[in-house]
């Protein structure tokens, strides 16, 4: 007979049964917040509607950082998106996930000697799943998502905690690149 | 209604303003006009008062060869479908062209934008100084053509190092290295082959 009997766990296990029942709804209800600055924000409409269906994934589009999981960071990004986006991205509630398309946010693509495009996004701000390709297909794109979804699983979707421990990193390049990530134009005064 | 066509009226027109240093019709909705920089704003009023009322682009074209930049003027029309677009050669050591926001007012974007890429001073335009587009620059004027992007990006933005492997397939002659021959004998041809 099985023993009914149960070893009393820690708060600490306590918490990380919670955290992975919470990691099961998570990677099941993924929503993302579009950054569409790039080219390869062609290639969601096919994947969100009929043709590829995201939402049978349990994803879905979300109008404000603060209620998104996932950031689409879809393309190159000059300096004045990249400021934007890690406004963003520091917006945005915890676990937070970046997910990069195309070879822009890897290398820096076909813009790799451009003035004003950054060259890889990851010294900025920390990208869990790139999806590779100059534009990546749709079928790539859906399998990346599906990676984050394994990736989350086996907690190794751990980008967001990277940005707390390496912040003086993220933070110096950030520095570096823009001056004061602030916005500050005219515009917006 | 007479029965000159809109080129010609506008040739009429031109006629009265000043002498253009060249003329070229590119077809019957598009006459482009070389100007002496003198006769620039003086030809802009006229034809403002003449139905071009709308300023739709303004900029600077880098000639290298002959040390000089070029600014142009496109003018639209609403009632007549002619584009007008008047061009005019200054210095490129230190490009100047009075501002024309006491004409078109809208110009003072443009300008700024000319002056951030191609370093023409306006003066006249009391912010054409600001920063508009690029942020934090700190080198020559971006589409000037002796600027080196690759070089501004390689010194600005870290890229991703890769090893050996990934940027030597199979012992194969790299691309660049194939491209350069091509280039090398595609210039040859130029000289008969030398």
């Amino acid at each position: 007979m099985k023993s009914t009997k149960f070893t009393e766990l820690t708060q600490e296990q306590i918490d990380r049964k919670w955290w992975e029942i919470g990691d099961f709804f998570r990677r099941n209800s993924l929503w993302m917040l579009m950054y569409c600055t790039g080219c390869c924000a062609i290639e969601l409409p096919p994947a969100m509607t009929s043709a590829y269906d995201m939402e049978r994934l349990g994803m879905g589009p979300m109008a404000t950082p603060r209620q998104a999981d996932v950031l689409l960071v879809t393309g190159y990004l000059s300096l004045k998106t990249l400021r934007r986006l890690i406004y963003t991205y520091e917006q945005m509630s915890e676990p937070k996930y970046i997910v990069g398309f195309g070879s822009c946010t890897i290398n820096g693509g076909i813009y790799h000697d451009s003035h004003v495009v950054i060259n890889r996004l990851d010294r900025y701000v920390p990208v869990d799943v790139y999806v590779a390709g100059c534009m990546p297909n749709t079928e790539a794109v859906m399998n990346g998502f599906v990676d984050l979804m394994d990736l989350i699983k086996s907690k190794k979707a751990d980008g967001w905690k990277r940005y707390h421990d390496n912040y003086d990193w993220y933070k110096k390049n950030q520095e570096e690149a823009l001056g004061e990530v602030r916005i500050k134009d005219e515009f917006h005064e | 209604m007479n029965s000159m066509n809109n080129i010609e009226h506008v040739q009429s027109l031109m006629k009265d303003i000043c002498s253009p240093i060249k003329e070229n019709i590119i077809d019957q909705f598009q006459i482009a006009y070389e100007l002496k920089q003198d006769d620039i704003h003086k030809t802009l009023g006229y034809l403002k008062n003449a139905g071009w009322i709308q300023l739709s682009y303004l900029s600077a074209v880098d000639w290298p060869d002959t040390n000089e930049i070029e600014v142009v003027y496109i003018l639209m029309n609403w009632k007549k479908p002619v584009h007008i677009q008047l061009r005019t050669r200054i210095d490129r050591e230190n490009p100047v062209m009075p501002s024309i926001i006491s004409i078109y007012e809208g110009a003072k974007y443009y300008e700024r934008e000319a002056h951030e890429f191609f370093g023409v001073k306006f003066p006249g335009n009391p912010d054409y100084e600001k920063q508009l587009i690029l942020e934090k620059w700190d080198d020559m004027p971006p589409m000037r053509k002796d600027f080196d992007p690759r070089q501004y990006s390689d010194a600005h933005f870290v890229g991703r190092e890769y090893s050996h492997d990934f940027t030597e397939l199979n012992n194969q002659p790299s691309k660049q290295a194939k491209r350069q021959q091509r280039k090398t004998r595609i210039n040859s041809l130029d000289k008969g082959g030398k």
